[in-house]
């Protein structure tokens, strides 16, 4: 292939060598054991690890360490976003057992609200910008946790034998659906959403200079806040244990009495919520609010959640950090090629792991 | 006269013995796609239609191949895109720019197909389900990368164009009658392949296999039928037929440029399978017109559509959505129960009229 520098080659040679020296042990030593599947399990975690450290200590022949991290500190709004995406698509796997292609599309519709409510607030002659934007994202988070709601009430719930596939058809219709609506609700000119603020902020790590912009430390303390408020009222409330369960089996669960539909509905509208708060971000940073801006983030969030399996939270957020880690070096590599790149790396991963990196195999019965 | 009624009514029976032959109706349909390219050349019908007509059958080509795979393999794959684009390019660049002649290029087309049908393949046994859709949305994203970044292949952002074409010594150049009713003609002849190969394939032991492997792997497995040959051999179908389709995609529309090898696109293939019925041709070619061809062959021409655009798509949607929600079957499943429903209530109404007319049958 045309245009691979040295360090994309240095990592291939590394990640087959890998592949081979799993090979050779597979033939020489696991298959001679009686607890083969135990080893092999353990030596790709080993392996896969090593690999990892491999290509973090190859790029850091590249770079120095501190232009790593300055890398990573300008990166952080797309970790947000891509971290919040990837929990509302598995917020909904594990209570609807479908990928909801519709998410990107919920969110952007939440976008557009808030950014009619800026735009109006504006022209209405208020000046306090934070206070605006803050009510902006308030009425979008709002207008999607309602939109999430209507879809699962009204559509997902009535279609109960519907498989998995077919629940996916209905969410892409849903695409079609909002892609419609949005230009009649909202006119079709672009609409502007300003950012939270435009500023850079300068400090030290030991005697480098770092440089992250203020909107990325809006984007990371919002991500904290709303993610840990969402991971305690799963751990610790009764709608988290009712997730849990649901997520385990639908069936079992409305039987010992969990109201399954309130869990599911609450899912998709918090869900709706979480999206509406990455398409803020999203559109904040590219300055326009676009139909179809967050069908990349909807695929990142799809292979994070791969990567990182379906069943965890803590797992998906993981893979996040992994592919905006991967992604956010691999430019430095090779331009043109970046994104094949960070999808080939997540191929091999997945092929080594099918359940992506945290997933749990379950017993099926026959 | 009682010799002409005896060739009359032999006549008759022979047509409806023929008329049961799953062929008929392909060959009956690629007739009447042929009459529709003599009403556009006499000018009775827009060349509008008549494209929308190509890009059905081009479509239905390719959802043909992806309805192997998911009515029958149940392997869900998102990653069809990336194939019809390869289709199209390797026509472009090795009929239009290489030089390669036209059979030689389809030679090439199924070798590339066949390739890239066993790698993803081989990644189906690894990886299955939900998370199979997903790594092929990845494959086809990087292959739409690959489109984008390898522009002497591609073109690039401005992608390929086919001038002309020669087949069997013939040259064909692009922009008049000639071209246009030529490559209409290899198309309707491919699609109406397509669908004899589609047929024999599901009536064949490999498709009783497919099916039986999507019911219950390991009941498949403990009948004796190889997963690994069949998901392969799913998996190879269904990327020849994208690929075909691409080639075929290339020569009616004369260009094809990276960016349209989408998402959106695999996922409009996989919502024309699932609207008309995964498991009948004519129910693939039914979601086939209606995901591609309603917009321009019908809404266009009603003046509430017409006026706002923005309300095909909500429609569009609106019909998927209601279709998967109430025909799980899709469409064709509809259409079958309602025929049959009214077979019955015909023949009841005839029954009436009998009694009517000739009185209560005592007995």
């Amino acid at each position: 292939m045309p245009g691979i520098d040295v360090a994309v080659r240095q990592i291939l040679i590394i990640i087959l060598g890998l592949i081979a020296i799993y090979a050779a042990l597979d033939l020489f030593w696991f298959r001679k054991k009686t607890q083969k599947s135990l080893y092999r399990s353990k030596a790709l975690n080993v392996l896969i690890l090593l690999s990892i450290l491999t290509m973090i200590i190859v790029s850091a022949r590249l770079f120095t360490l501190p232009i790593i991290i300055q890398i990573l500190l300008l990166n952080t709004v797309d970790l947000s976003i891509l971290i919040l995406a990837t929990t509302a698509v598995v917020l909904i796997f594990k209570t609807s057992v479908t990928t909801n292609f519709a998410q990107g599309m919920m969110a952007t519709f939440g976008a557009f609200f808030a950014a009619s409510v800026v735009m109006k607030l504006i022209a209405g002659g208020s000046t306090n910008m934070t206070l605006i934007l803050f009510s902006g994202l308030f009425a979008g988070i709002a207008i999607s946790f309602l939109l999430g709601l209507f879809i699962d009430v009204m559509i997902i719930r009535k279609g109960k034998n519907v498989n998995s596939v077919g629940k996916q058809m209905i969410t892409m219709g849903l695409v079609m659906v909002i892609m419609g609506i949005i230009p009649v609700i909202f006119g079709s000119n672009p609409i502007v959403l300003p950012a939270f603020s435009v500023d850079v902020k300068i400090f030290n790590i030991g005697d480098n200079p770092m440089v992250i912009p203020v909107q990325n430390l809006y984007a990371i303390v919002i991500t904290v806040i709303v993610l840990s408020a969402l991971f305690i009222a799963l751990r610790f409330t009764k709608w988290g244990l009712g997730v849990r369960a649901t997520a385990s089996s639908e069936t079992v669960a409305s039987m010992m009495g969990v109201n399954t539909h309130v869990i599911t509905a609450m899912s998709w509208a918090i869900a709706g919520g979480l999206g509406a708060i990455a398409a803020f971000f999203y559109a904040s940073m590219g300055t326009q609010v676009q139909v179809a801006s967050m069908v990349p983030v909807q695929v990142n969030a799809f292979m994070a959640a791969v990567l990182g399996s379906f069943g965890s939270f803590g797992g998906s957020i993981i893979g996040a950090i992994l592919i905006n880690v991967f992604t956010s070096i691999a430019p430095y590599y090779n331009g043109t090629w970046q994104l094949v790149i960070v999808y080939g790396i997540i191929l091999l991963i997945v092929l080594a792991k099918p359940l992506g990196l945290f997933g749990k195999k379950i017993a099926k019965k026959v | 006269m009682m010799k002409l009624k005896n060739i009359l009514a032999n006549f008759k029976k022979q047509f409806l013995s023929i008329s049961k032959h799953p062929y008929f109706g392909f060959i009956v349909l690629g007739l009447v796609f042929l009459f529709a390219l003599l009403l556009r050349n006499m000018g009775l019908l827009t060349i509008s239609v008549i494209n929308t007509f190509t890009l059905v059958m081009i479509y239905s080509v390719v959802a043909m191949g992806f309805s192997l795979l998911l009515g029958f393999g149940g392997l869900a794959s998102l990653g069809t895109a990336g194939l019809v684009g390869l289709g199209s390019f390797i026509m472009g660049y090795m009929h239009g720019k290489a030089g390669i002649s036209f059979t030689a290029t389809i030679a090439i087309a199924i070798g590339v197909a066949l390739v890239v049908g066993l790698l993803v393949g081989f990644i189906s046994l690894r990886i299955e389900g939900m998370y199979l859709a997903i790594i092929t949305l990845g494959l086809g994203e990087m292959l739409r990368q690959f489109f984008i970044s390898y522009d002497t292949f591609t073109g690039g952002f401005t992608g390929t164009s086919l001038r002309s074409f020669q087949i069997f010594g013939k040259l064909f150049e692009s922009g008049n009658d000639n071209y246009f009713n030529t490559v209409y003609i290899i198309i309707i002849i491919c699609f109406i392949l397509a669908m004899v190969a589609t047929i024999n394939i599901i009536k064949s032991p490999t498709g009783r296999a497919l099916l039986s492997m999507k019911n219950s792997e390991s009941a498949a497995q403990s009948m004796g039928i190889s997963i690994i040959k069949y998901r392969l051999l799913a998996f190879v179908l269904s990327s020849v037929f994208a690929v075909l389709g691409g080639a075929l995609y290339i020569l009616h529309t004369k260009f094809s440029y990276p960016p349209q090898w989408n998402l959106s696109y695999s996922l409009d293939i996989l919502a024309a399978v699932i609207v008309g019925g995964a498991q009948s041709i004519y129910g693939i070619i039914i979601g086939v017109f209606l995901i591609f061809g309603l917009k321009v062959s019908v809404l266009n021409y009603i003046p509430f559509f017409s006026n706002n655009p923005a309300l095909i798509v909500i429609f569009n949607g609106v019909l998927i959505v209601l279709v998967v929600m109430f025909y799980p079957g899709g469409l064709i499943r509809l259409l079958q129960t309602s025929w049959y429903k009214l077979k019955i209530k015909l023949a009841k109404l005839k029954m009436k009229w009998r009694t009517y007319r000739y009185g209560k049958d005592d007995q």
